[in-house]
């Protein structure tokens, strides 16, 4: 492998981390509030995949503008799904068996309803931009990537907004630290909750449509990036939002490395090898390992 | 809590009921059934089994897992393999067992070493790199399938009884886990883990167990499945909604009790294939419902209504009673 080759992957490993980490984050958040794991995440993300390639089709809206409608229509979804749901979507310590099934039992519903509404045929978003290619000397950079990163990139930095200078994002962390703690101060915890979940929904849908370009899709689109998803966040640390970041790399490098070694009928394997991996090597994920440095460092 | 008490205190009466059914089951085919009927019973019998093998690790222990299918295929591929280089098929069940639990160690080892949604996620990920797996793998035939070639005439009622008696078995070992002191120690761990921990209970070798003796279960079932379909292919013994299957039904006949997995694994046999052949799609949005609609409203599933029910008609007696 020349060193152009191996900066080619590297680029792309790069590009696809972003996106990655935009798909995870929506679960991180549920499940640091709710202690939810929300395996509906996979229906959303197929979805917000329909959602963008609809809105193409139909009225020839630019798919980018597509996900950012994404947004607020999931966001709507999922405090409808939380309201009805209601009493089934406790905020509690630990995650409960009836959430879990109640989140797969959500999940087959919206995978069914998918095909029954768009059949089992793979579709696809083309624009211009799908294969074009920006050129550097040597080094190709897929546009639709580049584009897809960049949007990735916006509604992240976005986020940290709302998690670090709004009271609602104040009001998130806190509820990921201590759910009691802020009973006593006053948060409102199943208000709070309920607009969580839409926010993690939102950001599913939208990750959902951003690899809807990427990718072509079905309505089983969502589980390898449910598992994918899950292997981020277990590699963060479950809860922390930087971890987020450093999963989504871990894994974007490792799949598109491993593509030299692995041959790619085997490649769905290779996020729950990794996923293993990280159990017996990194349990608690880089945020725990960053914890157990640190206390090691202040002995 | 007193169930495993009670269980030995009123033995007698209580086993004459499963004793009443297994005997009826076990003359119904000299009523001269259509091949047909035998096979729905077969097919129910087998899921009978995966499903009260579930529910000993998903029930009792409280660890759910999406990814049964991984041991019910495991199961089927080691029968299959097995028939084709000669050994009889009664050999063959156990082996399918023993494989299906070693494969259940190598995923609780890991997984089950931490607390909380690991295991339950990373059962998703299992069945699917088996899969894939099993659909690379040259000497079973791929994605295309493997074939089962047993020498002698094709005696259904053999079969029949095969999976009756491995039903009635996984039954058996059901009750006997339930009221002994490793099933209390299960249930120790679903209600409350440190606690369990703190009573003598090793929660990480206890979960291991249930797996494996859950997995073997599964397994059996699968062998006793592919010797009569004498044809598998991953996507049929692999697939995702094998496993949702085997999750389902102990959800909708009741988890942690004994007859809730079987009265689950009866109604899922009985519409399963009518379901399938006529919504191949559909089937699962309508177990995605009734999972979402049991939990909401009865956690418990039929065991639980029935309960609910019997306590309803009860309070009533004893109001009409007071009235008069």
């Amino acid at each position: 492998m020349t060193a152009t080759d191996f900066l080619n992957l590297f680029i792309s490993a790069l590009l696809l981390a972003g996106t990655y980490a935009a798909m995870a984050v929506g679960m991180t958040v549920i499940y640091g509030v709710m202690k939810i794991v929300n395996l509906a995440h996979a229906g959303f993300l197929m979805l917000g995949a329909y959602f963008v390639y609809e809105l193409h089709e139909r009225t020839g809206m630019h798919p980018l503008l597509g996900v950012l409608l994404a947004f607020p229509a999931f966001f709507a979804a999922g405090v409808l799904v939380h309201w009805v749901l209601g009493r089934g979507m406790p905020v509690s310590d630990t995650p409960t068996l009836a959430s879990l099934l109640l989140m797969f039992g959500l999940w087959l519903v919206l995978q069914n309803i998918g095909y029954l509404v768009w059949g089992t045929d793979d579709r696809s978003i083309l624009t211009p931009m799908t294969f074009a290619t920006i050129r550097f000397g040597d080094i190709t950079i897929p546009k639709i990537g580049l584009v897809v990163f960049a949007s990735a990139a916006v509604s992240l930095a976005a986020l940290e907004f709302i998690l670090h200078k709004t009271w609602f994002g104040r009001s998130i962390r806190a509820l990921i630290q201590n759910r009691y703690a802020c009973r006593i101060v006053g948060i409102p915890v199943e208000q709070t909750a309920r607009l969580t979940f839409g926010l993690g929904v939102a950001f599913a849908g939208a990750a959902g449509g951003l690899l809807a370009l990427l990718y072509p899709f079905s309505p089983d689109f969502g589980r390898p990036f449910l598992l994918r998803s899950f292997v981020i966040i277990v590699l963060g640390g479950l809860e922390s939002f930087s971890g987020v970041f450093v999963g989504a790399l871990i894994l974007a490098l490792v799949e598109t490395f491993s593509i030299l070694i692995v041959p790619s009928s085997y490649q769905p394997a290779i996020s729950f090898s990794l996923l293993v991996l990280a159990l017996i090597v990194l349990p608690g994920g880089v945020a725990g390992l960053v914890a157990r440095l640190r206390s090691r460092k202040a002995a | 809590m007193n169930e495993g008490g009670n269980f030995r205190a009123a033995g007698a009466s209580r086993a004459i009921p499963p004793l009443l059914l297994l005997a009826a089951m076990a003359v119904l085919p000299m009523f001269h059934l259509g091949p047909n009927t035998i096979k729905l019973l077969f097919l129910t019998f087998v899921w009978v089994t995966a499903s009260v093998g579930w529910n000993i690790l998903g029930g009792f222990a409280g660890q759910i897992s999406f990814g049964f299918a991984v041991f019910f295929g495991l199961g089927a591929y080691s029968t299959a393999v097995g028939i084709n280089r000669g050994l009889s098929p009664y050999l063959t069940y156990p082996i399918a067992a023993a494989v299906a639990a070693f494969a259940s160690l190598l995923i609780g080892l890991p997984t089950f070493r931490l607390r909380g949604p690991y295991f339950a996620i990373a059962t998703i990920g299992v069945s699917e790199a088996v899969r894939v797996v099993m659909t690379n793998l040259d000497f079973t035939g791929g994605s295309s399938g493997y074939r089962i070639t047993e020498l002698g005439p094709f005696r259904q009622t053999e079969h029949y009884y095969t999976a009756l008696a491995l039903a009635a078995f996984a039954v058996g070992i059901s009750m006997v886990v339930r009221s002994s002191r490793f099933g209390l120690g299960l249930r120790a761990i679903r209600d409350d883990q440190d606690a369990a921990a703190d009573s003598g209970v090793n929660p990480y070798a206890s979960k291991l167990a249930a797996h494996a003796i859950a997995a073997a279960l599964t397994g059996a079932a699968g062998g006793v499945f592919a010797r009569y379909s004498a044809f598998i292919d991953p996507e049929g013994v692999f697939g995702f909604h094998r496993s949702v299957g085997i999750l389902l039904m102990p959800v909708i006949g009741g988890v942690n009790t004994i007859w809730g997995p079987v009265i689950g694994g009866g109604v899922y046999g009985m519409i399963e294939e009518e379901l399938v052949a006529k919504f191949p799609q559909f089937h699962l949005l309508l177990y995605g419902v009734l999972v979402m609609l049991i939990i909401l409203f009865e956690p418990g599933g039929v065991m639980g209504l029935l309960q609910r029910s019997r306590r309803f008609l009860l309070r009533r007696r004893v109001a009409s009673w007071q009235h008069s």
